[in-house]
């Protein structure tokens, strides 16, 4: 019998069974598919009338509570996703690549490799709280309490004004300074105030401290991510990535989405609704500006969709905190898109007010994004109403994507895009090819020239090499860590690399021959003397593979992932494993010499 | 038994060390003056901008693109047609006068209705993106090289590790140099590749540094150069081998891994030959100059 222990042969078999049966999924094939969750409102044949006869769907199939519609192609199942988000269809739907694993697979949580967007297609962002904006904010709050608590302790300034930095409040000389910043510091506890002192005024400036802004960041972020995880739930994409990257950032990832137009408007949008009275018409509003006469100094200008002007009552009746939920449809009189609103309890009662008092007068409803403002609706409001109403004046598109917002709420700082990457689907599906194809014929190459130049030993090598290979698929699958293709760069790396811990312990071998030993006495030594060059040598390339990790951003994580696996588990099969095989050969029967 | 290198080999490699410092300080020469002038190639991922790939259903002609941009009132931007006729690369800059959310609702005005295309790639990345990832590509090799330093000098002697460091940083130098040089461009992946030449460098420096540390205790002699020289021959074969092996994969991931690991294939390939160059040549001259000589031999 080998002397080589027992358990290690043991740990090989069990380390490579459990590899090669979580690897297996990566096996079956995948299909893009559009999955819509069954409910007592929809039936099959609705969703394929939606879907267009035109966009063929392959096959259909009922599982759990689901329809899964295959399509041949992304290109199709992008078009029927497109057809069904804009639909009125009351269910959800979810973008999505199907395999059909086996249940006994499922059951043990064997799942295939989750592979990066660059891989199987989508849309990636990464987006930032808008710093300027939540200072100015702050400089708003700042404002308005330093005003209250001056008015309230008496403290008369000269002059009290804001710019885009600062809060700035200048009194006479005479007053008492200790007081008046302890009053502010009081009343805005996190501030830093400079004091400007001349011959007969002394100046304070006023600015929200650091901590304040990172606080104020942090907590905002914190709120958006809420609000951006519920929009991205509404788009229906499988498996989509929303996280906290950093103190202001957010990553989201869309698996599966090729125009990156829709979600950009959806994500960075801090659009809402906000409905007030028409109070005068345009004519009046320009004849008071040019007789200078403010006949209607409560009035505002805005723009129609059709560029016609109209006036409205600045006092707003109700805005976006107001609405609870809204909804996209069609008005069931003329079929037209339309938004069906739900407002808080509060909105509902000012809007009951509002309207029972205002009968026969007109009321607007007004689309707000970031600075701009503009009446999608004006209609004459015919009899009272409170908490649910709808509204018209958009398209269907316009009307589905509102209604996302507005359920979702408004963002509690506005976001902007610092970055974007879209992969579309056919290039992830070619990127997946050409990596699958590189590391074929890599590893034939190298098998190749092992074999020839190291024979029986060789092919011992090459099996060590795929059982490593298998190792590195399994690990990612359970795991689930991301596969990119830089990631697949780092295991064709792996690949050349493994043998390197081979090709120590072979030409070890060889030189313990020439030094004229015994077979079996070489593979001894060999494999005792190359081991701390080999770890030596597998650490330090660890070391720089982590201080990859520290790089953290996406290409260079994935790359430096799997080579640390891979180096681990290289390690493993090209010391332990090959030992075991070598001694399973060679220290059975009294061999005469080695196939080296 | 098949051999690359005869076992009887003994070749005086330290013999070589002045052609081996001319060729080494000629590279590095050329190198920085490379960067001086021409500086890095930097992608967008370290800069900023677009860069968008379409495919489109006819074959198309640059110009014709380029005219539906300038009609749009985009002038500045970069085209190049990509592997076949139908497929083209835009890169576009940041401050280009389309509104930064509707690249696509741009791209789609200009040519959907007489050039029918699909997006196969569009990236866009910030300014202060750019500069963050600069920032953090250095730190990640300054972290890299130091951590490493610290490695072997805990398990060789500090000697090693400054030699081990010396000839890191001439491979990436000469890497580094040949992407200046070339004006290839230098994106993540090449910073990927720059990285694991680092890791792979050492690799084969370390492999020659353990048998000089395990002839110091059996050769006896008082030639350090010997040991040097010895060691070095003893462990050709599989250095050779070993890049050998590395090489044919990096030619098939250059080959058929397709354009987004092409510059990463490149930077190793390049790496890997001035590594094996180096762990040969410069880590046991360096070693030898550093003077880790026969004296302290009873310390290593």
């Amino acid at each position: 019998m080998s002397s080589y222990p027992r358990w290690k042969y043991i740990l090989v078999v069990l380390v490579l069974i459990i590899s090669i049966i979580y690897s297996l999924p990566n096996l079956y094939s995948s299909y893009p598919a559009l999955e819509v969750n069954k409910n007592n409102k929809i039936d099959i044949y609705q969703v394929i009338n939606i879907i267009d006869p035109n966009i063929k769907v392959e096959n259909v199939i009922q599982e759990n509570n689901k329809f899964i519609f295959k399509f041949s192609s992304s290109k199709k199942q992008l078009d029927a996703y497109n057809k069904i988000s804009f639909s009125n269809i009351e269910t959800n739907y979810t973008l999505t690549n199907y395999i059909n694993l086996p249940d006994w697979l499922k059951s043990i949580n064997a799942y295939p490799m989750f592979l990066g967007l660059d891989l199987k297609g989508g849309v990636h962002f990464l987006l930032q709280v808008d710093k300027d904006n939540i200072k100015t904010n702050l400089l708003r709050e700042i404002e308005d309490d330093v005003k209250d608590i001056l008015i309230e302790k008496k403290l008369r300034y000269n002059s009290f004004y804001k710019t885009e930095e600062k809060v700035v409040v200048n009194f006479d000389i005479d007053k008492p300074v200790d007081e008046i910043v302890k009053t502010i510091n009081e009343a805005v506890p996190d501030v830093v105030i400079s004091k400007m002192i001349s011959d007969k005024d002394i100046s304070f400036e006023i600015i929200p401290s650091e901590d304040l802004i990172s606080r104020d960041i942090a907590s905002s972020l914190a709120k958006n991510l809420t609000i951006l995880r519920s929009r991205v739930d509404e788009l229906g994409v499988a498996q989509p990535i929303l996280q906290k990257q950093g103190k202001d950032r957010i990553i989201v990832q869309l698996p599966g989405l090729q125009d990156s137009t829709r979600a950009k408007g959806i994500l960075g949008s801090t659009a809402t609704l906000e409905f007030r009275l028409t109070k005068g018409t345009p004519e009046d509003w320009y004849a008071s500006k040019v007789s200078g006469t403010p006949v209607i100094n409560s009035s505002v200008l805005y723009k129609q969709r059709d560029e016609s002007p109209i006036l409205l009552s600045r006092k707003v009746i109700v805005g976006g905190a107001d609405i609870k939920g809204a909804n996209s449809g069609f008005d069931s009189s003329t079929n037209t898109p339309a938004v069906f609103v739900n407002l808080s309890d509060y909105g509902a009662s000012r809007m009951l007010e509002t309207t029972s008092k205002n009968t026969g007068s007109r009321m607007a409803v007004i689309f707000v994004e970031k600075n701009k403002k503009e009446v999608i609706n004006v209609a004459v409001i015919r009899e009272a109403f409170s908490k649910s109403f709808q509204i018209t004046g958009l398209d269907i598109n316009e009307a589905t994507d509102l209604a996302i917002l507005l359920r979702s709420g408004a963002l509690s700082a506005p976001m902007e895009i610092i970055e974007e990457r879209t992969v579309g689907p056919s290039l992830g599906e070619s990127n997946i090819l050409a990596g699958k194809n590189s590391i074929y014929f890599g590893l034939f190459l190298v098998g190749l020239f092992m074999l020839i130049y190291y024979r029986l030993f060789g092919f011992i090598a090459n099996i060590a090499l795929i059982a490593n290979i298998v190792i590195i698929t399994a690990v990612l699958s359970i795991f689930q860590a991301t596969l990119t293709l830089s990631g697949i760069a780092g295991i064709v790396l792996t690949v050349g690399m493994a043998v390197d811990a081979n090709v120590l312990i072979f030409e070890r071998i060889r030189e313990e021959i020439m030094n004229g030993n015994s077979p079996n006495a070489s593979i001894y030594a060999g494999y005792q003397k190359a081991f701390s060059t080999i770890s030596d040598a597998n650490i330090t390339t660890l070391i720089a593979a982590i201080a990859l990790l520290t790089i953290g951003t996406g290409a260079v994580k994935g790359f430096a992932i799997t080579l640390v696996i891979g180096i681990l588990s290289s390690m493993f099969t090209s010391i332990v494993g090959t030992r075991a095989l070598v001694s399973l050969i060679y220290e059975r029967k009294n061999n005469k010499g080695l196939s080296i | 038994m098949f051999k690359l290198i005869s076992s009887s080999l003994n070749y005086n490699f330290l013999g070589q060390k002045k052609i081996a410092i001319v060729i080494s300080a000629f590279l590095i020469i050329v190198s920085l003056a490379s960067f001086m002038t021409k500086g890095l190639n930097w992608g967008i991922d370290f800069s900023s901008g677009y860069i968008v790939q379409l495919k489109f259903e006819k074959e198309v002609n640059i110009s014709e693109i380029r005219s539906a941009f300038e009609e749009n009132g985009i002038t500045d931007s970069v085209m190049q047609s990509f592997g076949s006729n139908n497929e083209i690369i835009i890169k576009l800059k940041e401050e280009s006068n389309f509104n930064k959310d509707s690249v696509n609702i741009f791209l789609v005005d200009a040519l959907s209705e007489t050039h029918p295309f699909e997006i196969l790639k569009l990236e866009f990345v910030g300014a202060q993106i750019g500069d963050e990832l600069r920032e953090k590509g250095e730190w990640a090799m300054l972290v890299a090289l130091l951590s490493i330093l610290v490695y072997i000098g805990f398990r060789f002697e500090l000697l090693f590790g400054v030699g081990a460091i010396i000839a890191l940083i001439h491979d990436v130098i000469i890497t580094l140099g040949f992407f200046s040089l070339f004006q290839i461009e230098f994106d993540l992946s090449v910073l990927s590749a720059i990285l694991a030449v680092i890791g792979y460098s050492l690799n084969d420096t370390i492999v020659v540094y353990d048998r000089i540390r395990e002839n110091i205790n059996i050769v006896k002699t008082d030639s350090y150069e010997y040991i040097l020289n010895i060691s070095i021959n003893q462990t050709l074969t599989r250095t050779l081998i070993t890049s050998l092996t590395t090489m044919f994969v990096l030619i098939s991931l250059y080959v058929l891994g397709g354009s987004a690991v092409e510059y990463f294939a490149l930077a190793m390939m390049i790496g890997i030959l001035v590594g094996t160059y180096s762990s040969i040549f410069v880590a046991s001259t360096s070693l030898y100059f550093l003077g880790a000589n026969a004296e302290h031999r009873k310390d290593l």
